[in-house]
């Protein structure tokens, strides 16, 4: 038989019984359909997510986190003192900023005492202060004013946009930039700009007030920064955050200690022995030093943000972080990769719950071919006696079998497509709505499209093989006088 | 004359359950290139048994088959229908036409499997149905068409890729008498344009036609 004919002959058989080879059609358009639909989104999905982590420059970084020690050792117990810990300090980073690949290190901390954000009467609750190197090594979405730069020490700060709508500036951020804002710490706060001895003094005060309570409740004032809003960032890369200067988060972080010195305790003792009773001085020392500890440079940052030449060099250069100074060193593209991971796993299930139909929709064509064949007992008796070989018998069964699930998936695709057409602009709506740029991401690689046809047909080819040897093996003499 | 077909000590056994039956014992037989044979015999005789292993739609238990030097008892399906369809022409008592296709398209089918280019073959099958003298029948179904007119597009199938062989069974089983002379007048037409023609059939006034009666009772083959 000459190749056309296979497709005339398996054509008009399937127009012959036109509502049992739809609806056999049907089922396997289903599967191409869901088949279609889930694999586009779960990949487009993903491509998406890679390009958005790509543009952020967040493959080129590696983060770095303190080695921390959880074993107790109660030789060291009430101390700080932990051996094996390694704290991310200025040396630390000095060290990686020479490593090779390396274009930049942003030290990056959270200052933990401001619980609240004033704005002339408005005061709302902070959610996180962080800070970090003004170096370019992370980028800040700014949607007005402009960012906190290396040569500002204190006074000034960002917030992220959903605090300016908080404070009444939706739609007019700009007009929040240059406000003065108050930062407010509640509680034992002993940082920049607190005065040491005067609270000392404060404290002191109270406990002789409040005898035999040892200043177990003693509340000192709220201490309040003052600081000038220079930015506005954009909510959606981070919500609720404020960002302070690296120099003065230093200053926010540090410790303040009123130390009484031998001096102080002369001067106490002196004004007691000029006072005429002796023996009742109640003349306390006042503390007249303050010792202050730069606890952020002792303790080491939170995170360093190490930038990379090229991204296919952050996983080397974490893995040197690691080994050489012992801390955590995690790049993006590895994490994310991993988290991405979980779209292949999701693909995975979704095509899975596709192929399913397509197995349903399998049997169903077996089915078909066989009530097919049974029906055309006598015509195929017809075709052998006329000299149609074994070989010519299975190939024509088996072409159209394979014709119903090409079909299947083309008409699948059609309607996965039109889905698509349907998916993007909703897709669409709900980026634009979140300010994330990205339009019509889902699409259908031609590695799908044709992945489609060829998985359907070939299911098609595999549900065609019984009936098709069966037809071949058909006795021609029984089979001509089949009633 | 040429032997055409020469049969020899053929068998041919059914195993029912436990029942052994001999549907051919020891046949031989030689027909004649051209020649007019009728088979006739009572039903169960065997006699088409005989036929369908002469137009290799079935093989023999044992013996030989040769047709026209070749021996068809050990061939391939492949060889066997290729032999079918280059030499063989079938007409059958129930004329096996496809119901869904034209006469023209039924008289094309044999000529599908042997490869014919489609302008050749609508060519050829429009030849053979004017021969049959339908020529103006080529796009009509068979539901509608009379009885002899279908046995005629039969006729033109089996003609259609020129054989040396025309084996009909029964071929005027199914029709009136009239009708039945017309089918025989034209098979006897061809038998005379060199074609070997063998019916089968129970009919002797069908059979006394024929240069010859095998006569087949019991699987063997007996006296005309």
């Amino acid at each position: 038989m000459r190749p056309g004919d296979y497709i005339t002959i398996a054509f008009r058989n399937i127009r012959r019984q036109k509502l049992r080879s739809a609806l056999t059609v049907f089922a396997v358009v289903i599967g191409a359909t869901s088949v279609t639909i889930m694999l586009a989104a779960v990949f487009s999905l993903k491509g998406f997510m890679t390009k958005q982590f790509e543009a952020n420059g967040t493959f080129q970084q590696v983060a770095v986190s303190p080695q921390t020690d959880i074993t107790w050792d109660d030789h060291n117990n009430g101390d700080n003192n932990c051996p094996t810990c390694v704290h991310l300090t200025d040396d630390l980073a000095a060290k990686i900023g020479t490593l090779q690949h390396v274009v930049g290190v942003a030290r990056q901390t959270q200052v933990g005492q401001f619980q609240a954000l004033q704005y002339g009467s408005q005061k709302l609750r902070t959610q996180q202060i962080i800070s970090y190197d003004a170096n370019g090594v992370i980028k800040d979405t700014l949607l007005a004013g402009r960012d906190i730069a290396a040569s500002d020490t204190d006074g000034v700060l960002t917030i992220s946009s959903d605090y300016a709508d908080k404070l009444g500036f939706k739609h007019n951020y700009s007009a929040l930039v240059g406000k003065q804002v108050q930062l407010i710490a509640q509680g034992w706060y002993n940082g920049v700009g607190v005065d040491a001895i005067q609270q000392f003094k404060a404290q002191m005060t109270w406990s002789s007030t409040h005898p035999g309570q040892d200043g177990r409740d003693y509340q000192p004032a709220p201490v309040s920064l003052s600081a000038k809003i220079v930015g506005i960032t954009d909510a959606t890369d981070q919500n609720y955050v404020i960002r302070v200067p690296l120099a003065w988060a230093h200053g926010m972080e540090e410790t303040q200690m009123a130390q009484i010195t031998q001096a102080d305790q002369d001067a106490a003792q002196a004004k007691c022995r000029n006072q005429r009773t002796p023996g009742n001085c109640n003349s306390q020392p006042v503390p007249s030093h303050v010792v202050v500890t730069d606890e952020l440079a002792k303790q080491g940052y939170s995170s360093f943000i190490v930038k990379t030449d090229e991204s296919t060099n952050a996983a080397g250069v974490a893995k040197t972080i690691r080994n050489t100074y012992k801390v955590g060193a995690a790049d993006a593209q590895t994490q994310i990769k991993q988290q991405l991971g979980i779209f292949n796993i999701l693909g995975a299930v979704l095509g899975g719950i596709g192929g399913i139909a397509l197995v349903v929709a399998a049997v169903g064509v077996v089915n078909t071919m066989i009530m097919s064949i049974l029906e055309r007992t006598r015509e195929i008796g017809v075709m052998r006696a006329v000299g149609a070989r074994r070989g010519t018998v299975s190939a024509l069964f088996t072409f159209e079998a394979a014709l119903l699930g090409f079909f299947g998936g083309v008409i699948g695709l059609l309607i996965g497509y039109g889905a698509v057409l349907i998916a993007n602009p909703i897709i669409n709506k709900q980026l634009s709505g979140n300010n994330i740029s990205g339009s019509n991401i889902i699409t259908l690689p031609i590695w799908l499209i044709l992945g489609v046809v060829a998985l359907t047909t070939g299911i098609g080819i595999l549900a065609g093989l019984y009936p098709a040897r069966r037809a071949a093996h058909l006795d021609p003499v029984e089979a001509l006088h089949y009633e | 004359m040429v032997a055409a077909i020469e049969l020899k000590d053929l068998t041919k056994t059914y195993h029912l359950g436990d029942e052994v039956l001999n549907a051919l014992d020891g046949v031989d037989c030689t027909i004649a290139s051209g020649e007019f044979v009728a088979i006739t015999g009572p039903s169960g005789s065997g006699k088409s048994t005989l036929a369908n292993i002469i137009g290799g739609l079935d093989k023999p238990s044992s013996g030989t088959v040769l047709i026209e030097g070749t021996d068809l008892s050990h061939v391939h399906d492949r060889q066997l229908s290729d032999y079918r369809n280059k030499h063989i022409g079938f007409v059958f008592q129930s004329f096996n036409l496809q119901g869904t296709q034209t006469a023209l398209e039924n008289v094309m089918l044999p000529l599908v499997f042997s490869r014919m280019k489609p302008k050749a073959r609508k060519a050829r099958a429009q030849e053979c149905l004017e021969a049959v003298g339908l020529g103006d029948r080529l796009k009509h179904k068979p539901s509608q068409l009379s009885g002899g007119q279908r046995q005629r597009v039969a006729i033109a199938r089996a003609l259609a890729v020129k054989p040396s062989i025309i084996l009909a069974d029964e071929p005027t089983g199914n029709l009136d008498s009239a009708r039945g002379e017309e089918i025989m007048k034209l098979l006897k037409d061809l038998n005379k344009q060199g074609i070997t023609l063998i019916v089968i059939t129970h009919d002797m006034s069908i059979a006394r036609q024929a240069d010859r009666v095998i006569q087949i009772k019991d699987g063997k083959v007996g006296r005309a």
